[in-house]
């Protein structure tokens, strides 16, 4: 490979890994949801502590990203808003992240 | 409950301010669906193009202070926002610069929220190369005024009399915070008061920026299409504040 090819295969993955970070940064900003009038970010963390806490008990108290606490009533039905709205930011980053990784190619 | 946007725009000699509203309207009501007030001045309200029911409120604007743009001094008609308590006829309000563009919904799912006031206090620079983050301006966490939610109560209404406050005696503060820019900027403003008065609640995500180095080159109703060193890129579904003030001059 000459050094021309490496310039080249160089910017490739600079401007995918610029695409990357901005398509992650829009993915976190999309999974911001309101509920019960508290603040949540739709991630793994949050999906994992409503399902655990879902297990042991009928409602709970969790914090919001500014550490207020909310009062969970309904687990089942704050579970599957979570997971919709975390499913479909990371549908939208898969599609991207395919595009990406065929560019290369 | 009311919720409503709240926007400011005044033309300066250099600027069409009013060009980037007309779309930053456009946008509000494809993806927030909110009512929408406009402060302008009598100049600039008849140069806009009818936009259906739009609230306007017309003002005398202070025309005192300027920026640096692009290696130019341009002037910067910013001092009214300090008024938006007053002038905002809603319970929630969203204060928005005209030349931030919604992509996306999320400003509804923060307005659903509990807080005083929230905004931003990061960002994040499309470009990826950090060029607006504003470290080692002033010995105060700066937050960015371009998109303010706040709500009518006794907080909200101290912070923007301090604000007033923080306005009229400008040189005292910027002295007391260090700040290393003469002109008055509004995000220096709320960052003091929200200080002052330890209050204020900060959106969880960085804020998408695009420098006033950036030219945006094209946009549609789900994003734009920027040029930065000679490379093109684009941003969709994703609310972004764009400092490039001439690209809706077409």
């Amino acid at each position: 490979m000459d050094i021309g090819n490496i310039k080249k295969h160089s910017d490739l993955n600079f401007e995918v890994a610029k695409a990357k970070k901005n398509a992650l940064e829009k993915l976190r900003s999309r999974q911001l949801m309101a509920y019960n009038e508290r603040l949540f970010q739709a991630d793994a963390n949050t999906i994992n502590l409503v399902s655990t806490l879902k297990q042991h008990s009928k409602d709970f108290y969790v914090l919001d990203v500014n550490d207020n606490p909310c009062h969970v009533e309904n687990p089942e039905d704050f579970l599957q808003k979570l997971i919709e709205r975390n499913q479909e930011t990371l549908n939208s980053y898969q599609q991207l992240h395919h595009d990406l990784a065929n560019k290369g190619k | 409950m009311t919720t409503g946007v709240l926007m400011y725009c005044f033309d300066t000699p250099k600027f069409n301010y009013h060009k980037l509203a007309e779309r930053s309207v456009a946008q509000i009501r494809k993806y927030l669906k909110l009512e929408i007030t406009i402060v302008t001045n009598l100049e600039t309200f008849k140069k806009f193009k009818p936009m259906g029911m739009i609230n306007y409120k017309l003002v005398e604007n202070k025309t005192t202070n300027t920026r640096a743009y692009r290696g130019r001094n341009v002037p910067w008609y910013n001092k009214e926002r300090a008024l938006a308590y007053e002038h905002s006829p809603y319970d929630t309000t969203i204060l928005m610069d005209c030349d931030y563009f919604v992509f996306s919904p999320t400003l509804l799912e923060l307005a659903n929220t509990q807080f005083d006031m929230m905004l931003h206090d990061r960002v994040h620079d499309l470009t990826v190369e950090d060029t607006i983050e504003g470290r080692y301006e002033s010995t105060l966490p700066l937050v960015w005024a371009t998109v303010t939610l706040f709500r009518k109560n006794t907080n909200t209404k101290a912070i923007f009399d301090m604000i007033k406050h923080v306005q009229e005696n400008y040189p005292y503060y910027r002295n007391l915070y260090r700040i290393i820019y003469n002109s008055y900027r509004n995000d220096f403003a709320f960052a003091i008061a929200l200080h002052q008065l330890n209050l204020g609640t900060f959106i969880p995500t960085p804020m998408a920026m695009l420098a006033d180095k950036v030219d945006v080159i094209d946009n549609d109703d789900d994003g734009i299409v920027f040029k930065y060193n000679g490379r093109v890129n684009l941003t969709s579904g994703q609310d972004v504040h764009v400092m490039d003030k001439e690209w809706c001059n077409g």
